[in-house]
């Protein structure tokens, strides 16, 4: 089987910045890949590169395992979703859609049918003859997917698609790209710096740090194994402790219990301190314990307030052992 | 409106001030009699039959629009290229050329007159014509590249990345994206272009010779000498020329697309 998009060491300099160092990356066939970081972290760099838009400075991109490197964009027959949609402000939105399928010579009855058909799986079959102007955000978000997936790219790209849209729209979008990826199963890489995106919609996620590396696999096995504490802080866990004889862990507050006095531990590592801020969340409260130089959240259904002296029970299995020191990568961070 | 009497009255002081001297000599082309006289003696339409016929003034007229047609595509021949290399190209020294090519505006017109008539007409012995098509494209591309510029800088970069990513090669993505994007913005360059050349009489007057005269230069000799509405009658045609321009402007593209955005 070939893989739509491999990536083998490739790096990418702007003058003395290296925006993206020495990144292997292969992207499933048929899946769905989020590339998460922080910003500048070298996203949308990777992104760009792999659509043609950016040549790599260094390194080889192949796609369906041919040599890509230096084909320009309109040869790597990619669908790529803007952050800013990118519509054609002089062109409708059916022939927004049929631009593709006009580029590559389609029968005027194979674009009309096709395009009828992309409308209808964004649901817009309705807005066809409307200009990009005359559409809601989410609207125009709708007509630049159908745009890319019409010409059934062998990949589509999305640049942060959802970063224009309201909060609730987000969410709503999110599910409907999940099921447009579904329904045609296109290869998707999506570009993202919200890790809830990431997590709802990603095969394979895919982790940035300074340009490189950091973490890869599926939500389900990197969320509860985060490798650094830059993975960890980054997918919102908030406790970094060294706890003894564990070394440094991560934990999520959920799974750390406090303890007012007098309640006995089942069982578990222990640590004695005060409350010095409670936060209640209707079915527990959030407890924020100082204990020795270290902050623990924890939560707990007693009646807890600040200045109370509490213990926190950290239960050995949920306990994530980070590493002593997580390679970190010399590069972008300096320069920068 | 009551209730702002002083910003009324100062309106239709600026409105008058603005459309009085206009409506005069509108006026004064109608009339009957034979010197301009405020009000007209009489009515009639004689001036104009004999604006109309009076060679000097339909062969200058010829000669202006040859010269602003042909001064107006040099300039977008330019100014849009040049446009697009300012704002989209990576050349070095982009500000440079941006400052050399707005220059016009700063140079008075007479030097840029002298310079051509002593480089071109003495020089290369360029016909008055052409020396005048030149002269005014120098003029314009200014307006070329500003006009054209603004609405380029409006235009979101990622079109061209978006029609290149569907398979238009460079030269399809510019021709079906790039230009009709663009197309409202020089269009209105080049209406403002035509009649910045058609008005245009400081350059003009040093660069018209003998049988190559452009209309307000004739114009301008013509009231040396004669007192007659002959003159009035000319500017009022050339006015309803203007609004024609402005009309047909209005239902093609509309006013706001042109100056607005
Ligand atoms: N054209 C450019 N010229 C110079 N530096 C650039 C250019 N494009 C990106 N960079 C730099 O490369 C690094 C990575 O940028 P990139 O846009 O890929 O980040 P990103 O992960 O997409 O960030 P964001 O989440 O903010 O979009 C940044 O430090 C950025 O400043
Ligand atoms: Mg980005």
């Amino acid at each position: 089987m070939v893989n739509p998009v491999e990536l083998d060491g490739v790096t990418r300099e702007f003058g003395g910045v290296t925006a993206v160092q020495d990144l292997d990356l292969t992207v499933p066939e048929g899946k769905f890949t989020a590339l998460l970081g922080p910003s500048g972290c070298g996203k949308t760099t990777t992104l760009r590169m792999i659509a043609g838009y950016l040549a790599p400075t260094r390194g080889r991109i192949l796609l369906d395992g041919a040599e890509a490197t230096r084909l320009p964009p309109e040869r790597r027959n990619l669908g790529m979703v803007f952050q800013s949609y990118a519509l054609f402000p002089h062109l409708t939105v059916a022939k927004n859609v049929a631009f593709g399928l006009r580029m590559r010579k389609a029968g005027r009855e194979e674009t009309r049918r096709r395009v009828g058909e992309a409308l209808e799986l964004v649901g817009l079959s309705h807005l066809a003859e409307r200009r990009p102007r005359e559409l809601s955000g989410g609207q125009q978000q709708r007509v630049a997917l159908a745009r890319a997936i019409v010409i059934r790219p062998s990949v589509l790209l999305l640049d942060e698609p959802l970063s224009n849209l309201d909060a609730r729209l987000r969410v709503q979008m999110r599910q409907e790209l999940l099921n447009v990826q579904r329904e045609t199963g296109v290869t998707a890489v999506l570009v993202t710096h919200d890790q809830d995106e990431a997590l709802e919609l990603a095969d394979l996620m895919v982790i940035l740090r300074d340009g490189r590396l950091e973490q890869l696999g599926h939500p389900r096995d990197v969320f509860p194994a985060p490798a650094s504490r830059f993975v960890a802080e980054f997918l919102g866990y908030e406790n970094f402790l060294t706890v003894p004889g564990h070394g440094p862990v991560t934990i999520r507050p959920e799974y750390v219990r406090v303890l007012a006095a007098g309640e006995e531990p089942p069982g578990g590592t222990l640590l004695s301190g005060t409350a010095a801020r409670v936060t209640y969340r209707g079915t527990d409260c959030l407890v924020a314990v100082r204990a020795g130089d270290q902050t623990v959240l924890g939560t707990t259904a007693a009646e807890i307030r600040p200045g109370d002296e509490v213990r926190v029970l950290l239960p050995g299995d949920r306990l994530i052992h980070l590493p002593e020191n997580a390679p970190v990568p010399a590069t972008a961070g300096d320069t920068r | 409106m009551r209730r702002r009497p002083l910003l009324t009255a100062l309106c239709a002081l600026a409105y008058l001030f603005m459309l009085g001297p206009i409506l005069l000599v509108v006026a004064v082309a109608f009339s009957g009699g034979d010197t301009i006289h405020f009000p007209p003696e009489g009515l009639s339409l004689k001036w104009f039959g004999k604006a109309l016929s009076q060679h000097s003034f339909t062969s200058a007229l010829g000669t202006s629009v040859l010269v602003a047609t042909g001064a107006t595509l040099l300039a977008l021949l330019v100014g849009v290229p040049l446009a697009l290399a300012v704002q989209r190209g990576r050349l070095p020294g982009r500000r440079v050329i941006e400052a050399l090519c707005l220059s016009p505006i700063v140079v008075p017109e007479l030097v840029v007159g002298l310079a051509l008539y002593q480089q071109l007409m003495v020089g290369l012995r360029v016909t008055a014509l052409g020396t005048l098509m030149i002269g005014h494209a120098v003029l314009l591309i200014p307006y070329a590249v500003r006009v054209t510029g603004a609405s380029l800088a409006m235009a979101d970069p990622m079109l061209e990345e978006a029609a290149r990513g569907l398979g238009a090669g460079p030269v399809t993505a510019f021709f079906r994206v790039t230009l009709p994007v663009l197309a409202p913005g020089i269009l209105s360059a080049g209406l403002l272009s035509f009649i910045t050349s058609f008005n245009n009489v400081p350059l003009s007057l040093l660069l018209t010779g003998p049988g190559t005269t452009t209309l307000p230069v004739e114009m301008l000799h013509y009231v040396e000498f004669s007192f007659d509405p002959v003159v009035a009658a000319v500017s009022t045609l050339l006015l309803a020329l203007t609004v024609a321009v402005a009309v047909v402007t209005e239902r093609l593209i509309g006013f706001n697309k042109v100056f607005g955005r």
